[in-house]
């Protein structure tokens, strides 16, 4: 198609450098729709033996399918004394608390029949809560469901002193422990993952009283202690930092990924939505953002500069001095860094009390205390920023703790090293060398998994998942939070507290009664039972908030920023394996980045104008060092990463994670030392090898045609084309028609009638507000948990065929060498056309409408033709080409299920993975097309619940309240940018957000397929630029 | 005919085969034998196709030994005791779920305490594993009824039971198949009952029992016809 070839070039949204260049790659994808389909690879073997294997089964089919026998027995097993309230079918839903990095994160998990299988925020966490009744959880905390019932976890002590694998018990351990703790507890020492629980806490103290010569460190790789130090150069305590973005209608982030990896991220995103939703009023919050990456928070800024990690220094100190902080002088200021100052400071000071700077956890301590000090000026405090008051921050840091650990374990001072959780082996800094020092001790650790840390030691002891235990935490602003576990442990495992309660030799040593101990002491009221059974229904102790703390900063000096040339790399963590920890993870490895799309890898991510000065193109690999030490691994162009900067994310290369995780991508924690962990200058050499990254990003392309059909008339560049829209605040404020202008309504003359009404007692219909939407990826993971959507592997992935029945797309805008290219995130997945053209082309009408207006897809219908996604414009389909649950990820192609076609499923699946399936959802296996389907399961609880009542007289009509019906997606949205309704009820969020100026059809106006999901158009809210700047900025781009 | 036929073809003339080759007189009957055969094969697959496949024949009658040989003639029958005491989630959930082994020994600690049979029962009440009754109305992993959507809107527990008050040992008397579904999905008014008979195992109505649907359809709030029949009413 050449006429859509010559389109391509000039284009003002691009996924990809190859698409902006229109490369033949790209072109590729766009002309062939299913790529590298190859029937031979079906079997894995020749075209002969695959028509052999296609007639065996055939004849197989004739002779077992073909009926005169019931499908197979099946057993109903009811309890043998029903627990009480327990309706089979109906999920339980009950308040639990993942700990991560210390803090905990309120969540709601329901339970079929007493498993676990979807993870929910709690709507009464303060960090979870979104809007009424809504809580969020992130990708993390939703995927840590599929990490209980991987079939990968440790199932039993190993004792090594016996043999290298050898297989123990928990009453073998027990035995052991006189010989390896000596009873004043010399030599002794505990290395702990972070953790906030009240009942750690506990377990800590007595078992430190019982070992009186034992010593506790604490370590992990992501750590926000510069934070702590920086509030205790500036107030003489160690604080937290509590941001409150509802308030602030001017953010500045100083490398701050607040949306993002912030543990607080949830709240921040709901609190900032709110200053973006309130654009309607004529309001909306303005967000200026320095940073050495390209984050989430960067993707929505409104001001972005991309900076060097060596810069933040000058950036605060020049901020400062414009804010009036007493004793401070800016140093040299390049342009670009001169005016970002500027115009943040000139907006703080306009914003008095309503402005907020926030500072990157890596960022150093003295540059947290001059933000302090910032903060104070501009009368931050006590508006939109407080601290709290958390003692257990007073420690010493995670980097200097694990540094002392191992001087010490290398000296022969430690013998015995009890690690409870984490991976030091892993991710310590590489130039401890933690791992040999390891090898000198007797080291025991309790982990989910055999990991790295574990292979190193003498002792592994299994531990319980935190859904399967008893536990508690504090969140981020420390509140207690109860946990209950979901299910009993499935591999006999143990949690922290009850292994320190052995250790400690208590009485009471099982997690129930140790955290109802410690709750007792924390409760108040009379009746501390009742109160108990609250705070677990609740999943919090209320009124536990940390203390809020007063006071005034001292000015600290902050040194100038060391000029460097040289290349500099940034350590940040990954999208998906944050730390490295959920590496066995096939939903957080097959979750694209946000913004790189990366799949099941990491790379090395370099600027375009970097990468063309070393020649390197995405895919090279390229050797750094950085003090001797040097990283072989894959290039990564990100438009929009800072120039002179190297992104660095960790958690990948892991070599013990389990089947799913082992040997994936590179371990950067190799290049990551005790002085430099978050950035360091590097050396960078092309080595002239390629490695294969599999990247969702020109996946999916929608309708090159249309595209270019639109762009005939509507040109090419300066406006909106039809699948994205923005326009900047002013302008829509001023004059909300022109700025986004409206659809041109074409002929709208139908091929078909519809074969029923569309809008019987319900017309379905969603609203997505792409100004909302951060690309955190949340919705994809609660799709995937909800839907039993399968894990498909990185090779799969390469031939575009990941099964996520929604996807984030990411456009850039702006030009190829543009050192800020602007993101536009948009959420896309099946729109439920009314004028669906999936449903003219499929012959067994698999896909049709039903009464409400969904677009059904019928599984047991499709023969996978594939016709339908063929003809589908915004390539929501998916197909299953293999037996994606039955098969490792890690596996290339799939043996064919030769087997009844009944009992597939309950064969050929792990047992343990059958477990996570929702009842509710059909498994789909090979050979059927797949779509979103609205949740049509959680439509139908409610609307059958609802008739039911009317039906015994307790409601007067059959009527569903707007918010009763809720997708998964749109549930775990932190930002609320999903809303989902009855678009027949006037009064429903979601028809009001239909008719909302800023709310478009995508590809309609061409295509004519009136879509039930409607996107909202993109604000930002830029600096207006003067006539002088536009003056500079044009004189700069003609130079 | 068959022997013809046979003879000629083992007995060859050697003369006759020195002889330029001639179709011998058997293959005469070829054409009619294999339109014949074509027919009769066409009819043989029909009548399989309708019959030997069908539920009707591979699903109806359906009646598994079970752990413990429970008389819903007795206990529903005889005793009358309503379906909703063991059946007790059939109003609020898509399950009716069977009872468990507490239900059964509420009366069973005082009746029939020693009874051979209820073994099983009461070893399940004692040690908590519980006991795997054998599933006989099962419909396919991929259509989700619900029981509480029909019992709430007059559709009664007969309807697709049977007389499970008459049975020793419970057997499933209707095909369950998609076609037998729909067949009340397309019109509802002619099988649905007033709420309070829905538990009524002989229940007839009176008089017109189409009018009294409709009055009921209508009363009740009964989704169309057409909702009925979308594939998302029943298929996720």
């Amino acid at each position: 198609m050449p006429q859509i070839k010559h389109h391509i070039s000039g284009i003002e949204y691009w996924r990809s450098l190859e698409q902006l260049s229109g490369s033949a790659k790209v072109q590729e994808w766009v002309d062939t729709e299913f790529p590298g389909y190859d029937p031979e690879e079906l079997v894995g073997t020749t075209r002969r033996s695959f028509m052999k294997l296609m007639g065996a089964s055939l004849a197989l089919a004739g002779l077992t399918l073909s009926g005169c026998r019931r499908w197979p027995k099946e057993e109903v097993i009811p309890c043998a004394s029903s627990p009480k309230d327990r309706v089979p079918g109906i999920p339980e839903r009950y308040a639990t608390v993942m700990e991560l990095g210390g803090i905990g994160i309120g969540l709601l998990v329901s339970c079929f029949d007493g498993r676990p299988i979807k993870i929910e925020g709690n709507p009464d966490h303060p960090f979870a809560n979104t809007s009424p009744g809504f809580g969020a959880a992130d990708a993390f905390a939703q995927a840590s469901v599929l990490e209980m019932y991987d079939p990968d976890r440790s199932r039993a002590p190993v004792d090594r002193t016996k043999g290298s694998d050898a297989r123990s018990t928990w009453d073998a351990f027990t035995t052991a422990i006189d010989a390896l703790f000596p009873s004043d507890g010399a030599g002794v020492a505990i290395l702990s993952e972070a953790t906030g629980g009240p009942s750690a806490m506990e377990m800590k103290k007595l078992l430190l009283k019982k070992f009186g010569q034992a010593k506790w460190y604490e370590y992990e790789p992501l750590s926000c202690d510069n934070e702590y130090a920086g509030a205790k150069l500036a107030f003489g305590k160690s604080l937290r930092p509590l941001l409150k973005l509802e308030k602030a209608s001017v953010i500045v982030s100083l490398d701050a990924d607040l949306l993002g990896v912030h543990p607080a991220h949830l709240r921040h995103a709901a609190d900032w939505a709110s200053g973006r939703r309130s654009s309607d009023e004529g309001r909306m919050s303005r967000m200026y953002i320095a940073e050495s990456c390209f984050s989430i928070t960067g993707t929505v800024a409104d001001e972005r500069l991309g900076l060097r990690p060596s810069r933040f220094n000058a950036i605060a100190l020049g901020l400062a001095e414009k804010l009036g902080v007493e004793g401070v002088a800016a140093g040299h200021l390049s342009a670009d860094e001169a005016r970002f100052v500027e115009q943040a400071a000139g907006d703080l000071k306009a914003n008095a009390g309503k402005g907020i700077i926030a500072v990157g956890s890596h960022l150093p301590a003295e540059l947290h205390a001059l933000a302090h000090a910032m903060n104070a000026r501009i009368s931050s405090f006590g508006q939109t920023l407080e601290m709290l008051e958390l003692p257990e921050l007073d420690r010493p840091t995670h980097a200097e703790s694990i540094a002392a650990l191992t001087n010490e374990m290398s000296s022969g001072q430690v013998k015995t090293l009890l690690i409870l959780g984490g991976n030091p082996v892993y991710d310590a800094p590489a130039d401890l060398e933690f791992g040999k020092a390891l090898s000198g001790v007797t080291g025991i650790h309790l982990s989910v998994y055999q990991n790295e840390t574990s292979r190193a030691c003498k002792w592994h002891l299994p531990r319980s998942h935190y859904l399967e235990a008893w536990g508690d935490a504090r969140a981020f602003d420390g509140t207690v939070t109860v946990a209950q576990p979901m299910i009993e442990p499935l591999f006999g495992g143990k949690s922290v507290i009850e292994l320190l309660a052995i250790l400690a030799d208590e009485k009471v040593n099982t997690g129930g009664a140790i955290v109802r101990r410690t709750a007792g002491a924390i409760l108040s009221g009379a009746d501390k039972d009742l109160s108990f059974r609250r705070a677990l229904h609740d999943g919090l102790i209320s009124g536990t908030m940390a203390p809020l703390f007063k006071g005034t900063p001292r000015s600290v000096a902050l040194p100038a920023s060391v000029e460097t040339k040289s290349f500099e790399i940034r350590f940040q963590p990954d999208s998906g394996m944050l730390d490295g920890r959920f590496a066995n993870s096939g939903w957080l490895q097959e979750m694209p980045d946000p913004l790189t799309k990366l799949t099941w890898d990491n790379a090395a991510l370099f600027s375009k104008k970097d990468a063309d000065g070393l020649g390197v193109s995405t895919g090279d690999m390229v050797r750094l060092t950085v003090d001797g030490r040097s990283l072989v691994l894959a290039a990564y162009l990100l438009p929009g990463q800072p120039v002179g900067v190297i992104g660095l994310p960790l958690g990948y290369g892991r070599s013990a994670a389990g089947k799913v995780g082992n040997n994936l991508g590179f371990n950067t924690y190799r290049l990551r030392t005790t002085k430099a962990m978050s950035s360091a200058t590097v050396e960078v050499h092309k080595t002239g090898g390629t490695y294969k990254l599999a990247m969702t990003q020109d996946h999916h392309l929608m309708d090159e045609v249309g595209k270019a059909a639109i762009r005939e008339r509507v040109g090419e560049k300066g406006r909106s084309g039809a699948i994205l829209r923005e326009a900047s605040f002013k302008d829509y404020r001023t004059n909300p028609k022109g700025a986004l202008p409206g659809e041109p309504r074409s002929i709208r003359l139908p091929l078909f009638d519809p074969p029923a009404r569309l809008d019987e007692t319900h017309a379905w219909g969603m609203a997505i507000d792409m100004n909302l939407c951060i690309g955190c990826n949340a919705c994809i993971v609660a799709c995937q948990a909800e839907n039993n959507i399968p894990v498909v592997g990185k090779e799969e992935v390469a031939n575009s065929r990941e099964m996520h029945w929604i996807r984030v797309d990411r456009y850039f805008k702006g030009t190829a060498d543009d050192v800020n290219p602007q993101v536009i995130f948009q959420p896309m997945m099946c729109v439920h056309c009314e004028n669906a053209p999936c449903e003219e082309v499929c012959p067994v009408a698999a896909t049709v409408h039903d009464t409400e207006g969904l677009n059904t897809m019928v599984y047991n219908r499709c023969i996978g033709t594939r016709y339908c996604s063929n003809n589908c414009p915004y390539k929501v389909r998916t197909f299953n080409y293999f037996d994606y649950h039955s098969k490792s990820p890690r596996q290339k192609g799939a043996t064919p299920w030769l087997g009844l076609p009944d009992a597939q499923q309950k064969q050929a699946v792990d047992p343990i993975k059958q477990m996570l399936f929702n009842p509710d959802v059909t498994v789909r296996m090979r050979g059927v097309m797949e779509k979103c389907t609205y949740c049509v399961q959680r439509i139908h609880a409610v609307t059958i619940n609802v008739r039911n009542e009317h039906a015994e007289g307790k409601r007067d009509n059959v009527h569903v309240n707007d918010g009763d019906i809720v997708t998964a997606c749109q549930q775990t949205c932190p930002t609320q940018a999903i809303v989902f309704g009855d678009l027949n009820d006037p009064t429903a969020r979601v028809t009001k957000l239909h008719r909302h100026p800023r709310a478009y059809s995508i590809l309609d106006e061409e295509l004519s397929t009136k879509p039930r999901t409607r996107h909202m158009a993109k604000l930002r809210n830029p600096v207006e630029r003067g006539p002088a700047t536009e003056a500079a900025v044009l004189e700069k781009e003609h130079k | 005919m068959w022997c013809v036929l046979v003879f000629e073809m083992l007995v060859v003339d050697p003369i006759q085969a020195e002889k330029k080759f001639a179709f011998p007189r058997w293959a005469n009957y070829l054409l009619p034998l294999s339109v014949l055969g074509v027919l009769g094969g066409g009819l043989y697959v029909s009548v399989l196709m309708a019959f030997g496949l069908s539920p009707k024949t591979t699903d109806v009658g359906y009646m598994p030994e079970q752990p413990v040989p429970f008389s819903h003639a007795m206990h529903a029958g005889q005793l009358g005791m309503d379906c909703r005491y063991c059946h007790g989630t059939v109003e609020r959930a898509s399950f009716a779920a069977l009872p468990s082994a507490q239900t059964c020994m509420n009366c069973h600690t005082s009746i029939k305490p020693q009874s051979t049979a209820l073994v099983p029962i009461r070893e399940s009440w004692k040690n908590g594993d519980p006991v795997e009754w054998i599933k006989v109305h099962d419909l396919p992993d991929h259509a989700y009824f619900n029981h509480s959507a029909h019992v709430n809107h007059g559709v009664g527990c007969v309807s697709c039971h049977g007389r499970i008050d008459q049975m020793d040992l419970v057997r499933q008397t209707q095909p369950l198949s998609m076609a037998w579904c729909l067949g009340c999905h397309r019109e509802p008014e002619k099988y649905l009952r007033p709420q309070d008979e829905i538990t009524n195992m002989s229940w007839k109505p009176k008089g017109d029992g189409v009018q009294l649907g409709l009055a009921l359809k209508k009363n009740l709030e009964v989704q169309s016809s057409a909702y009925m029949t979308s594939c998302s009413t029943c298929h996720r």
